[in-house]
């Protein structure tokens, strides 16, 4: 029945530029945008959220990660003449090495001082961006970023663009899922909830915070490659720090720390604004707002909420 | 040697404005235990207040500095009762959120009000130039530091002498203590947020006459004051103030040394250098304002 | 070859020593109470044998191998057990949960087949099931093996703490106060599964302020006061010690 619902579900995602092609012609090209977009940031939320909502640590520092393998991938791609087969797992491979060299001092680091310092690497992978010019062009950005090529198929399509997008997003699921579930997952969870309990159970705190922040770097860095392939063009504003508001924000209002509940976040504040058309800043004055709502009043989000309503729905378990 | 000198001193009024901001952010975490992501957007707060007191009112420089320090200590007690009371007793992750989340609605919100243009607020101290010795300085940045020196020893004074600073001194010391013998925590809450915002509008008063007033100062501000505060030793003010200083001529003379564009990373260096070496800080576990 | 030993251990915290070059001597197989007033150091000791502060002079060893400094998770791993003075459990998981997740390290393989549903994971899996519920059943919670650990009652944690520590199945089990704040016919539970845990050959060191538990169960007690050893010997012994006495009442 799960398979069922899997494959249908599946095949309506894949058929979606032509559903939208039968049933808005017009709007296509807007269209798939932004679900390109929302995908993209589904793959970022969901790498985020295993640092924050399965380890526990509150790092700022993911718009960096993703700066980097845009970055790396964009230079390549430009500079250097790689193929993108090539410039994707570089671009993975320097945010995640980054991910390791930034993580050994920053976990040093308790509580605000990790969430300060992990700030500061944010603040500081910006400043160099916008002023190191000879290599990365600074304000002027990297233009002329090469559609991808992977052999014979071109990504140079929306529709291309898309499904490439639903990929990142299905294999960035299936590697959260395996991560989170299981006994990595109670790991990973067991350092989160109670870190002192976790050591007298033989589990290394810093080695899964470690894990954790090296492969959710890593895998920004790989969502940063397709951003930059899919713009084309790649600026210093996009490792603004806001990023990791925007990523709070989807976390916290989907759901922390669930599958389902990113997922959900991702897709409502990327899809949302565009279809409200928010002005960027008034974007961001909303998302404050709503983060300081959510974050004080429900904390689990709307997974939270729809789980308090589904047991509410079902008998309470006997055996008091 | 002259231009070390100037750079010296300009590293002396980065350092009061640091340490004035960090001042604010150790106090807040010393009475209440709180660390506060929105504190540079008092600064910021401070400075459009100053701005619009002296640029568009016309009033004196001086009353413009109290006015500004009043209304921006004003915004934190209003801040203290709304946000902050909620969030006190919940975990450190919501509060950062929390707070996070107002320093981004606040720094857009004056984007949409005031512009990304910077305010510039020259004053007749910042514009007339003194020259001693070879040396070339604006006479705003002496008064800061003075006046700096000043807002200190009132601090201190505040903290020994007053009711009110001493309730503070033993909330940072000991709060349940304090609750079982009496003393109002939560008024004493609501002052640290006022003191500590006041600090940081004073701060906007002194310094935007040589610095520009824009939307997302508070966000660099907010990190060097932390740097300060965790290199000073978190909950210890005078390590803070102390702190603020060294990262204030550091960065001034990396500035003027080693590279313009990269200065604002100096504070970031040298903290991870700090907590990396001595994570207790330079000055040890010690508590207290 | 003692099992457990600490020499001149020493722990200061701004000013205060709180633990002045104690020495420990445990052997296999003993039940061993450590008693003293409030503050004279017997949880900073316990949280500096088991790597969670660092001492600042002396030696700790375990089977005679040197484990000063050693981190808490390696500590754990070696075959320490231990509880804590504040009842910690894993809220969000469920009983069983609990127990799985102290056994999970011992499992270890490695990340490929832990991604990769393998046989041998299967029956690894089956087994740690088995002995978790074995032992949620000698502490009387195995109705509730399936409920989240933060709905159960705080008598039901500490002997849910117990079962989890116990998991792993340590040589040496360290308890921290397992009679405080529980009802008596909970501190007699407890006894019990003290008495049963050191017949069946597992050593016991435990902190207790209840005195009745210490002359109870212990066969030897320790007494600390102001992070000094000042006595230590059989139960009684220790009970009529003129400075044993003195450290309790006579201030």
């Amino acid at each position: 029945m799960r398979a069922l619902r899997w494959s249908l579900g599946g095949t309506f995602l894949v058929a979606v530029p032509w559903i939208v092609a039968a049933v808005a012609p017009g709007q296509q090209r807007y269209i798939l945008h932004v679900l390109i977009f929302t995908a993209l940031y589904g793959a970022l939320a969901l790498s985020y959220d295993l640092v924050v909502g399965h380890v526990g640590s509150l790092s700022l520092a993911h718009p960096a990660f993703f700066g980097i393998g845009a970055y790396t991938a964009a230079l390549l791609t430009t500079e250097a003449g790689w193929p993108f087969a090539a410039a994707l797992p570089a671009g993975i491979a320097a945010a995640g090495l980054i991910a390791l060299a930034v993580g050994v001092p920053m976990f040093r680091l308790t509580e605000h001082s990790f969430a300060m310092g992990t700030l500061g690497f944010a603040l500081v992978a910006q400043i160099v961006a916008t002023n190191w010019v000879e290599f990365t062009r600074g304000p002027l950005c990297v233009t002329g970023i090469p559609k991808p090529e992977l052999g014979p198929l071109r990504i140079a399509t929306l529709p291309a663009f898309y499904w490439m997008g639903l990929t990142a997003v299905g294999l960035v699921g299936l590697l959260y899922h395996g991560l989170t579930t299981a006994r990595l997952g109670r790991a990973f969870h067991a350092v989160r909830d109670n870190e002192m309990l976790a050591s007298a159970a033989s589990i290394h705190p810093l080695k899964y915070r470690m894990l954790a922040f090296v492969i959710g770097g890593a895998v920004a860095g790989g969502v940063g490659t397709l951003f930059a392939s899919y713009v084309g063009v790649l600026c210093p504003t996009e490792l603004a720090v806001s990023l990791s508001v925007n990523l709070l924000v989807m976390l916290f209002l989907g759901g922390v720390g669930s599958l389902r509940g990113v997922v959900v976040g991702a897709v409502a504040f990327t899809a949302l604004p565009e279809i409200l058309r928010m002005a960027p800043t008034w974007r961001m004055v909303i998302y404050g707002l709503l983060l300081l709502l959510i974050v004080i009043r429900a904390p689990d989000g709307l997974e939270g909420v729809i789980r308090h309503r589904s047991a509410a729905w079902r008998r309470p378990s006997s055996g008091a | 040697m002259g231009d070390l000198v100037e750079q010296l001193v300009h590293g002396l009024t980065l350092g009061s404005l640091y340490a004035m901001v960090a001042t604010g952010l150790a106090l807040m975490f010393g009475v209440v235990r709180l660390v506060n992501f929105a504190h540079g957007e008092f600064y910021m707060l401070g400075g459009y207040a100053f701005w619009y007191a002296y640029r568009v009112l016309g009033l004196p420089y001086p009353v413009a500095g109290v006015a500004a320090a009043a209304a921006t200590a004003v915004f934190g007690l209003a801040y203290e009762r709304t946000v902050i009371r909620t969030i006190l007793a919940r975990t450190w992750h919501v509060q950062l959120i929390a707070t996070l989340a107002t320093s981004i609605t606040l720094t857009n919100l004056a984007i949409i009000v005031f512009g990304t243009q910077p305010k510039e607020v020259p004053t007749m101290l910042s514009s007339a130039i003194a020259e001693v010795g070879g040396v070339r300085l604006a006479w705003q940045r002496p008064v800061v530091l003075v006046a700096a020196v000043v807002v200190f020893a009132g601090l201190e004074w505040f903290v020994t002498r007053t009711k009110l600073g001493k309730a503070m001194r033993a909330m940072s010391q000991n709060r349940e203590a304090c609750a079982v013998v009496g003393v109002d925590v939560q008024r004493v809450a609501l002052a640290t947020f006022g003191l500590s915002a006041a600090l940081a509008g004073a701060a906007a008063a002194l310094v935007s006459p040589l610095f520009n007033i824009f939307p997302d100062v508070g966000a660099l501000l907010t990190l060097k004051a932390f740097a300060a505060v965790i290199v000073g030793g978190f909950g210890y003010v005078k390590g803070a103030i102390a702190a603020a200083f060294l990262i204030g001529v550091a960065e001034s003379l990396a500035a003027g040394y080693l590279s313009y564009a990269y200065k604002d990373a100096i504070a970031f260096v040298v903290m991870v250098a700090v907590l990396l070496v001595r994570p207790q800080g330079l000055f040890g576990r010690r508590i207290g304002i | 070859m003692a099992l457990f030993e600490t020499r001149g251990l020493t722990k200061r915290f701004l000013g205060v020593t709180a633990v002045d070059a104690v020495d420990l001597r445990i052997e296999a197989g003993e039940l061993v109470s450590l008693i003293g007033p409030n503050g004279s150091g017997k949880t900073t000791l316990f949280n500096c044998v088991t790597g969670y502060l660092p001492s600042d002079a002396g030696r700790v060893f375990f089977h005679g191998r040197d484990v000063t400094g050693v981190s808490a998770h390696r500590i754990a791993r070696l075959g320490v057990g231990r509880t804590f003075q504040l009842v910690s459990v894993f809220p969000r998981l469920s009983a069983l949960e609990n127990l799985l997740t102290f056994l999970q390290q011992h499992q270890e393989e490695g990340v490929l087949t832990r991604l990769v549903r393998a046989p041998r994971v299967r029956r690894y899996e089956a087994v740690a099931v088995e002995r978790a519920m074995m032992l949620l059943d000698s502490v009387g919670l195995a109705a509730r093996a399936s409920a989240p650990a933060g709905r159960l009652s705080y008598g039901q944690r500490k002997l849910l703490a117990f079962a989890a520590a116990l998991m792993p199945d340590p040589e040496l089990v360290l308890l921290d106060e397992p009679a405080s704040a529980v009802n008596p016919t909970m501190i007699n539970q407890m006894k019990e599964q003290i008495r049963a845990l050191h017949r069946r050959g597992k050593t016991v060191l435990l902190v207790e302020h209840n005195m009745d538990v210490v002359m109870d169960i212990s066969q030897r007690v320790i007494v600390l006061d102001h992070g000094q050893k000042i006595a230590e010997g059989p139960p009684e012994a220790v009970r009529r010690d003129p400075k044993v006495i003195e450290a309790y009442f006579g201030r």
